[in-house]
């Protein structure tokens, strides 16, 4: 086809056009065919400091929209992670061993380290499936499920969300739920709450009597309402409702139970041809219930290109945990196909009322609840992260982001003994996470 | 020919996350999607477009009696005065006739006479097809605005113009009339005037036939601007084995060779891509040659599902 040809038809035909509808000149067409599928796939790094916990996520959502608004959604991740989480032991000024959660052998921590049993490695898969669809001229629906499973764990849930507009579709209100049933096998059965590590056995399936699994159920209830505020202002108020119950410990974590002059781990004494924990330490133990109340409110402000979206999260539960989040992010162009996208995250919470970092050996009977595991402590946590995107050559949008997690523990002095007032008694931790993502359509 | 009386009636209902407005013209089910929730505002508006496209179709139609087409086609060779809008329309189509080598003809709706597209083995004989195309050819008019004469059995018909018009029309009209983004779609031709608040674009489905005649449609997400649609996947006569489509050539008299089953285009107008569609189907074998080279998007249909 002749280069003349297309510009002698398409601007006359645009010059007829003009003249026949009594314009000077049309605004430019913008339409795109819908991809038959889209797809957002990424590949996540986190690495905790001190080779605590690291994980290789790799994740994918595909999209299939539909006539009518119709949106069916697919997700698949997996998740290869190794390392561990410290076990809630307080580090002291000698070497200690402890039975391993299967029950068959022991592993011992150099003096002064936070105990971490390394032989951790897991695989985690999880699927879900969404369906999204207009109900009606006002009304929307959405309905999925999902379910992960690793090796000691089982996720299976449920959820639905009914919105509708009002004002003149200035405002959505929606309320939905979610339930989620999930079972725990843990690696030598689950351990009886606040009873001593136990020895080294060697019974037929390890479990020693334990059961070998407990579950838990959770229903979440939300209710939100979106505003629009202004052309370039959207925000959005959120207020949840969580209640967990079942089996809610951590069947890993342990307490230390300390003498109470010197603050130190007490001895065990050691019966021979028996192997295991040198000192005294017990199974922890949290309420069979818990329930969080939270509000959330986000705002999104769009100021000529650029995109400013923040948001603030009070969650108060009845373990006595308190936490708010700020969470801010600037989506910045650079040209027509690149941005940066700056992010903060700031976070604190009180710690839970049955969190303590030791128990005392003073013959007094043992709290009903009692806890040591660092994540319902009383800290505060910063993210700060980088992300950029751009738009490779055959349209498709790409992005790297890297960033950085610092959390730092306080514990009241009040609550150490003797020699823990010299001891870093809280494993803080900074993390690192990479990720790549790839967003295409086919 | 006796004809029903139309229905000139409109209704407004909940459409998906707006208000839709219906109504029927020009042989077709039409629709104004108002991205509002204001029931009366959407009457309104609906209202304004249904009495637009009736307007365009009383005026336009070849089937009214004593309308300006009618007065033209039974002038018996007498010159006949147009108004305005009507000599803008046949100017327009003059362009179009020479941007296609004549291949655009609005005389040419009289092949109708010995070509019926109906699924049938119906082929008419060289001679009635010669026979009628001399009554067929822009050159034959004699066209000095706003006068126009032609020979007595030539007929003009701007339905090739008309529905596309209508929706352009009718857009400029909301346009001036309402802030809230409208989809205006008149039996497959349309124009979106702007982004749903609450969502990214308006969904288009596109019929398209996969190898084996079933329906795959696709979607299309407009924002702003027209879609046409060119061609009918079902009209078409097989004749020893041989299908021939419905898309006649006027300066032959036979349908174009190889020509897709539907062509649709996004443009800037609801006019524009209408004329790049069928401009495109006139082309035959060459059609997604000549849209590729027009730097349009196009979707061309050529009952096999390879749609580009």
């Amino acid at each position: 086809m002749k280069n003349t040809d297309k510009i002698s038809i398409t601007a006359a035909l645009t010059a007829a056009t003009c003249t026949l509808l009594g314009t000077t000149a049309l605004q430019p067409v913008q339409a795109q065919e819908e991809p038959g599928w889209d797809f957002n796939t990424s590949l996540l790094y986190y690495a905790e400091s001190d080779d605590r916990v690291q994980d290789l996520s790799l994740k994918t959502l595909s999209r299939r929209t539909f006539v009518d608004d119709r949106i069916l959604s697919l997700g698949l991740t997996v998740d290869a992670l190794t390392g561990a989480t410290p076990n809630g032991a307080l580090p002291q000024s000698f070497p200690q061993t402890f039975t391993k959660p299967s029950g068959k052998n022991t592993f011992t921590t150099p003096p002064g380290e936070f105990p971490i049993d390394d032989s951790f490695r897991d695989t985690r898969v999880a699927i879900s499936a969404d369906w999204e669809q207009p109900l009606g001229r006002l009304y929307a629906m959405n309905v999925g499920v999902s379910a992960s499973a690793e090796y000691d764990y089982l996720h299976l849930g449920v959820n639905a969300k009914l919105s509708r507009d009002f004002n003149n579709r200035n405002t959505t209100l929606s309320g939905g739920f979610a339930f989620a049933s999930d079972q725990l096998d843990p690696v030598g059965g689950v351990p009886d709450p606040l009873t001593q590590m136990r020895n080294v056995r060697d019974d037929d399936d390890g479990n020693g009597g334990r059961a070998s699994n407990d579950s838990k159920e959770i229903l979440d209830l939300v209710l939100g309402i979106t505003q629009v505020m202004s052309r370039n202002f959207l925000m959005q108020f959120n207020y949840s409702y969580s209640d967990s119950s079942g089996y809610l410990n951590d069947p890993y974590k342990i307490l230390t139970s300390v003498d109470p002059i010197t603050g130190e781990a007490v001895p065990v004494p050691q019966i021979p041809g028996t192997e295991g924990p040198s000192h005294l330490n017990y199974y922890e133990n949290r309420p069979d219930t818990r329930s969080k109340h939270s509000l959330y409110t986000q705002g999104k402000y769009y100021m000529n290109g650029k995109v400013l979206d923040a948001s603030y999260r009070y969650m108060t539960d009845d373990w006595e945990i308190d936490s708010h989040t700020i969470d801010m992010r600037l989506r910045w162009p650079i040209g027509d196909d690149k941005y940066l996208e700056p992010h903060l995250r700031f976070y604190t919470q009180t710690a839970a009322e049955f969190y303590q970092i030791s128990l005392v050996d003073d013959g007094q009977p043992l709290p009903e609840y009692a806890s040591a595991d660092y994540r319902l402590a009383d800290f505060d946590a910063i993210t700060a992260g980088l992300k950029f995107g751009w738009k490779t050559g055959g349209g498709n949008d790409m992005s790297v982001r890297l960033e950085l997690y610092s959390q730092s523990g306080n514990v009241s002095p009040s609550q150490l003994i003797g020699s823990q007032a010299d001891q870093d008694v809280y494993p803080d931790m900074d993390a690192i996470i990479f990720q790549y993502s790839y967003m295409f359509g086919k | 020919m006796s004809r029903v009386r139309p229905d000139r009636s409109i209704r407004v209902d909940a459409g998906d996350r707006c208000l839709r407005g219906q109504f029927s013209a020009m042989a077709s089910p039409c629709e104004v999607l108002v991205d509002s929730d204001d029931i009366v505002a959407a009457e309104r508006l609906t209202s304004l477009v249904a009495d637009e496209a009736w307007r365009i179709e009383d005026k336009f139609s070849r089937y009214s009696p004593g309308n300006i087409i009618d007065r033209i086609n039974t002038a018996g060779g007498e010159g006949v005065q147009v108004d305005d809008e009507t000599a803008q329309l046949i100017d327009f189509s003059v362009t179009l006739n020479e941007l296609s080598d004549g291949r655009f003809d609005i005389t040419s709706g009289v092949l109708r006479r010995v070509w019926r597209f109906d699924g049938s083995n119906n082929i008419p004989t060289r001679h009635a097809v010669s026979d009628v195309m001399k009554h067929i050819g822009w050159h034959r008019v004699d066209w000095t605005s706003p006068i126009l004469a032609m020979a007595p059995g030539m007929e003009i018909d701007l339905g090739g113009i008309g529905k596309e018009y209508a929706v352009d029309r009718c857009a400029g009209l909301l346009r001036n009339t309402t802030d809230a983004a409208c989809l205006i779609n008149f039996g497959g031709d349309l124009v979106a005037t702007g982004k749903p608040r609450l969502r990214d674009a308006w969904q288009v489905g596109i019929e398209a036939l996969n190898a084996q005649e079933q329906k795959s449609d696709r979607l299309v997400n407009l924002v702003i601007g027209g879609l046409a649609t060119s061609g009918d996947a079902r009209r078409f006569l097989m004749h020893n084995g041989i299908r021939f489509s419905h898309i006649l050539d006027p300066t032959t008299g036979w349908p174009v060779p190889d020509a897709p089953r539907s062509i649709t285009v996004a443009a800037d107008s609801c006019t524009q891509a209408g004329m790049l569609s069928t401009l495109g189907m006139l082309k035959g074998a060459q059609a997604e040659a000549f849209l590729d080279a027009q730097g349009v998007q196009f979707w061309c249909n050529r009952g096999d599902g390879a749609v580009p």
